[in-house]
């Protein structure tokens, strides 16, 4: 073991972790936006707004999301006629796989308000927009924060995906250190280290809600 | 005051709700709708504020016609009070911010007179001390009160109650009652779905029982409960009465 390496290079290796977290928010930001709209359309009477978002919801969650990525690549090139940097592509890739995700998660969140509390503010007179905006909405964030949270830090470790197309994130970047070192173990535990750490505040932020959640029913 | 007329309901095309029910509801009246489950007793108490659109007939409430393209159906249901079986309160709001929501929104009144009225409401239910309390704190009969009260709150003149004290433990239902029994003598007109019987014979003006979505006997609730006429509430009343 030899840990000097690590000390070393841990200011080139932790600088990716700025494009990580910069793609991890893009796609949390942006992901979410689309996926309420998702969601909306799944949950609406209309077939022209259902079965398109349905539709997209199953092919996003039945694709492997290296593929995604491999093929935002490729595409977007061919697509929009100009060539476009690793990190473009690899953000439209995380937006447009992440948001079948959040869609679902949004979907039953407000699903799970039950019925009767649309009846009861219906009753009272309150109009439909009211009704989502006092009654629902509210229940149906309460709902879903737990789940938003942990699907954040799932799309936080997914940015190490985007070194398969050269995005130079934390993880690429202790790849090429190693490349250059050849101390893959203490490179690589280290890069683990460091990903559990941060993946383990956002569970534990996750598990503070939960708790509060049930402590407030 | 109410006036169902020709009534029918159906839940997809198979299933016949409610089969040509007609009512008539007058003002200060108290009706009790009874029936096994599955009868169209909440159905058509849901028909009646709109909750529930039915396929034929028609409701008129107040002289509007609850489904007619012009009925402001928000301003009709503001002038309905509904208290339901599981209550229904909203669980992120305090007893209080669950009775003062529709008057601020819908009846934009001040937060400051919406508070003083719905106190004064609480009051009247015997809860005060629960003001500031989440539904989760509430036992559920107390619960049920705040229902009450925050069908209250619009100052509507026709309540509707279905099914209130089937979810209730045994030992709170004479606290729920007693707040209905208070309305119905002063004067509300109210539409209840309930097997309480001793309920029914203290304030009903007229009893209804349906079976299949029909309504298949009807009039004076001691009358009613002495000698019902067909044989399917002879049985009803058989296995409630024990």
């Amino acid at each position: 073991m030899d840990l000097s390496v690590i000390v070393r290079n841990a200011p080139f290796m932790l600088g990716g972790l700025v494009l990580s977290f910069e793609l991890a928010a893009i796609t949390i930001v942006a992901g979410l936006t689309l996926g309420i709209i998702l969601a909306s359309a799944r949950l609406s009477s209309k077939p022209v707004l259902y079965y398109p978002a349905t539709i997209y919801v199953h092919f996003f969650r039945g694709l492997p999301l290296i593929l995604v990525i491999f093929w935002l690549y490729f595409l977007a090139p061919v697509i929009l006629g100009t060539s476009v940097n690793e990190f473009t592509s690899a953000a439209i890739a995380f937006v447009v796989f992440e948001a079948a995700y959040f869609a679902e998660i949004v979907r039953s969140g407000i699903q799970a308000v039950p019925t009767g509390q649309v009846m009861a503010a219906h009753s009272t007179g309150l109009s439909s927009l009211q009704t989502a905006r006092f009654v629902v909405i509210p229940q149906a964030l309460h709902n879903m924060v737990p789940a938003l949270v942990t699907q954040a830090v799932v799309v936080f470790q997914d940015t190490s995906l985007g070194y398969v197309i050269g995005l130079r994130e934390f993880l690429r970047r202790v790849n090429l250190t190693d490349a250059r070192e050849a101390r893959s173990v203490e490179l690589y535990l280290f890069a683990g280290l460091v990903y559990f750490s941060i993946c383990s505040l956002g569970s534990l932020a996750s598990q503070r809600l939960e708790k509060r959640r049930a402590e407030g029913q | 005051m109410i006036e169902i007329e020709h009534v029918s309901l159906w839940y997809g095309k198979e299933f016949k709700a409610l089969d040509n029910v007609s009512e008539t509801i007058s003002s200060g009246q108290t009706v009790i709708i009874c029936g096994t489950s599955g009868s169209g007793k909440s159905s058509l108490l849901r028909c009646i504020n709109g909750l529930e659109r039915f396929q034929d007939g028609k409701i008129t409430v107040d002289g509007l016609s609850v489904q007619h393209a012009r009925t402001n159906i928000q301003k009709l249901r503001s002038r309905i009070g509904m208290v339901f079986q599981h209550f229904e309160l909203y669980p992120h709001m305090t007893a209080l911010e669950n009775i003062t929501l529709a008057p601020v929104r819908v009846a934009k009144k001040s937060k400051q007179l919406a508070r003083k009225e719905a106190n004064e409401l609480l009051s009247r239910v015997g809860i005060l001390d629960q003001a500031d309390k989440y539904p989760g704190e509430l036992s559920g009969g107390q619960k049920q009160r705040v229902a009450i009260a925050r069908a209250l709150a619009m100052k509507p003149k026709i309540m509707l109650f279905d099914e209130p004290t089937s979810a209730l433990d045994p030992e709170m239902i004479k606290e729920v009652l007693d707040v209905m029994v208070d309305l119905a003598e002063a004067g509300m007109t109210m539409v209840v779905v309930t097997h309480e019987m001793g309920f029914a014979k203290k304030v009903a003006d007229e009893i209804i029982f349906m079976d299949q979505g029909k309504v298949i006997e009807k009039g004076n609730v001691h009358m009613f409960f002495r000698r019902p006429q067909t044989e399917r509430a002879q049985q009803f009343l058989s296995r409630i009465l024990v």
